[in-house]
């Protein structure tokens, strides 16, 4: 039986390198996905995706009651983050109905291997007590031979992150990269008070929506300490708005940095130990500020009349992205973190802000307009090309990029709907909804969390 | 004899005029006369207080009413206004200079207000942009005021804030015709003094 572990490897190698192109070219992958009127642009280097088989995981139904739901979502939940992995091109039970399986190993992957497949990944959910455990393998189907295995238990509660859990390990095999199941998205929200926004933090794919504050004003710009113990933010708690900081731990807060009339757009050094943030100075005249992250020793870094804010720190720590309109009208330049070395990186479009660094540092991806509304541009810092990623009718503002680089998370503002948060794939393909309750936007993206 | 007394009658009468005058003062003080009768009176006539009037509804001052109140009667009769923007800009058009005159004219005449002026967005853009978007409209707006004069200290009568795009007057629509309404610098009073 020929291994299939080479082309594996390769595939492993792509994935490290996603620009690299592929063998041969890909399926244009479905546009838009469940949003027919947004259009992503696809990148034509995407790699092709595994064909892992999944079938029912075993034992399931032999359990009952809370077991049974608990099990059911477990199964669901892992079926989901594999296939928002954007590795495998999955086949469940409905397609695999079509086989007859014997229960004879051998014969029962060459079935598999029949409609495609390359890997099977085989589960068997049982219950100790009030626990569930997951015994999860999956093999190389070419060659029979076991590639991974998992055994994962927990409280009927957990099942979600059990799910989550395997599906980042099995992530983590095929890419090298750890899988983003297990991080988390903060967002400023309306929902219950319109007059009022809170922070809340929800699960990568839109579960577990949860408030963190409950200031009963206006707070908005989550920013996500990077060892993801806590989350700044800007409220209105006195008259003017200031920088906050809430330990998500203990969930207690605290005011940051709250000094003069406005300071704004909080943004962590990748160390952890600085701030940048924009306040004004006399009259109206907001520029970019650092301080440590307790708030003292503020420095100013921008000195020009016009508006400077939203300050990005580069994943190198060395730079500093900011929108400023001393050109005219708003663009994104890129300092050094003394306010030296400024140039001008946005040239396409006379509406340029909101700057979100590609983890590599490579890249930003900021709101463009174009045209009427606002699109999602990725533009290379190397070469300063700058590509529309994702475009149609409405805004689409602040993006966020996961910690491996693969999505972005952005607010999509569009009539009828109010604005909500929705994922894309970088690579083109998906978009998904993962806000529906009152106005949601701002998302930041968690780094990976332990 | 007849002829004597109206001599008397003459003289005494002479001497009662004089004495109205200024009589000699060598003449004798008459004994007082003795406290008269008291004159019976009529039983009093009961005296009512006129009619109270009937309770005239006395508007009063609009502006001395709650601040929510003041504030909506102010914008009623067009006493204070806002000032609108172009999408992304802070300059002042010259329909918002003459709004801010009348702004001004009021704030002169009133001297015992205090105001703040919120900036305000449309909700196109990052609110990190448009928080500092608003503060330049909020601004733009109170400086003007500070250059018609009369207006007093606007320093410390006029408090700026910005809410960006976190409050805007129109949400039915997600287009120009709520827009326009929400690129504003927005006039309250806010205090006495």
């Amino acid at each position: 039986m020929k291994s299939l572990r080479p082309p594996l490897a390769a595939l492993t190698a792509l994935a490290l390198l996603p620009l690299a192109a592929g063998s041969q070219p890909p399926e244009p992958p479905e546009v838009a996905g469940r949003q027919p009127d947004i259009t992503v642009i696809v990148d034509k280097s995407m790699r092709p995706r595994l064909r892992l088989a999944m079938p029912e995981m075993g034992g399931l139904r032999r359990l009952e009651s809370t077991a049974a739901r608990a099990a059911q979502e477990l199964d669901e939940t892992l079926r989901e983050d594999l296939l928002a992995s954007g590795v495998f091109d999955l086949q469940g039970p409905a397609e695999l109905a079509v086989l007859a399986i014997t229960g004879d190993r051998a014969r029962d992957f060459e079935q598999y291997r029949s409609l495609g497949n390359e890997l099977l990944l085989e589960a068997e959910i049982t219950r100790e007590g009030e626990r569930l455990v997951l015994e999860g393998r999956i093999f190389e189907l070419a060659s029979g031979r076991s590639l991974l295995g998992k055994r994962y238990r927990g409280t009927f509660d957990v099942t979600r992150r059990i799910a989550h859990t395997f599906a980042d390990e099995i992530v983590l095999f095929f890419t090298g990269r750890q899988g983003l199941a297990l991080t988390q998205i903060a967002f400023q929200s309306d929902r219950g008070d319109r007059q009022n926004r809170e922070i809340y933090i929800m699960d990568y794919d839109g579960w577990n929506q949860r408030p963190v504050t409950a200031h009963k004003t206006i707070s908005m710009s989550p920013e996500w300490s990077p060892d993801g113990n806590s989350v700044a933010y800007v409220s209105y708690l006195t008259r003017a708005p200031g920088i906050h900081l809430v330990d998500l731990r203990s969930g207690k807060k605290r005011a940051l940095v709250t000094d003069g009339t406005l300071n704004i757009s909080p943004a962590f050094s990748p160390d952890g130990r600085r701030i940048a943030f924009a306040r004004t100075v006399g009259d109206g005249n907001t520029e970019v500020f650092i301080a440590a992250a307790d708030g003292s020793g503020v420095r100013r870094l921008t000195h020009s009349s016009g508006i400077d804010t939203n300050p990005a720190w580069s994943p190198t720590g060395r730079q500093i992205a900011f929108t400023s309109n001393r050109g005219g009208s708003p663009q994104i330049y890129l300092m050094g973190t003394e306010g030296t070395d400024l140039r001008r990186i946005t040239f396409e479009g006379d509406y340029n802000d909101g700057a979100a660094w590609s983890p590599d540092g490579s890249r930003i991806a900021h709101a463009t307009r174009r045209g009427s509304g606002f699109d999602i541009a990725v533009t290379d810092l190397v070469t300063l090309e700058s590509k529309v990623l994702v475009s149609g009718p409405g805004s689409h503002e602040s993006p966020s990029f996961s910690p491996d680089g693969r999505k972005i998370a952005f607010a999509w503002t569009r009539p009828g709907a109010g604005t909500q948060i929705y994922v894309a794939s970088v690579e083109g393909g998906e978009v998904r909804q993962l806000t529906r309750e009152g106005s949601n936007l701002a998302p930041a993206w968690s780094g990976y969390l332990k | 004899m007849n002829r004597k007394w109206m001599v008397t009658v003459w003289i005494t009468a002479l001497c009662l005029s004089l004495a109205m005058a200024g009589c000699p003062k060598k003449k004798p003080v008459p004994p007082p006369a003795p406290a008269p009768e008291p004159t019976p009176v009529a039983p009093p006539t009961e005296v009512k207080a006129p009619e109270p009037p009937p309770p005239v509804k006395e508007a009063p001052d609009p502006l001395d009413a709650e601040l929510e109140e003041l504030n909506r009667y102010l914008r009623e009769q067009g006493l204070l206004g806002d000032v609108f923007f172009d999408f992304d800009k802070y300059d002042l058009k010259p329909e918002a200079r003459e709004r801010l005159s009348k702004n001004a004219q009021f704030m002169r005449e009133h001297p015992q207000f205090l105001f703040t002026i919120e900036g305000h967005c449309d909700e196109r853009g990052t609110n990190e942009y448009n928080i500092a978007l608003g503060d330049r409209r909020a601004n733009a707006a109170k400086g003007y005021l500070g250059s018609q004069g009369g207006v007093g200290d606007v320093g410390t009568r006029v408090q700026t804030v910005s809410y960006g795009e976190e409050r805007p007057f129109c949400t039915t629509a997600h287009d120009e015709s709520c827009w326009w309404q929400n690129r504003r610098a927005h006039f309250v009073v806010t205090g006495r003094r």
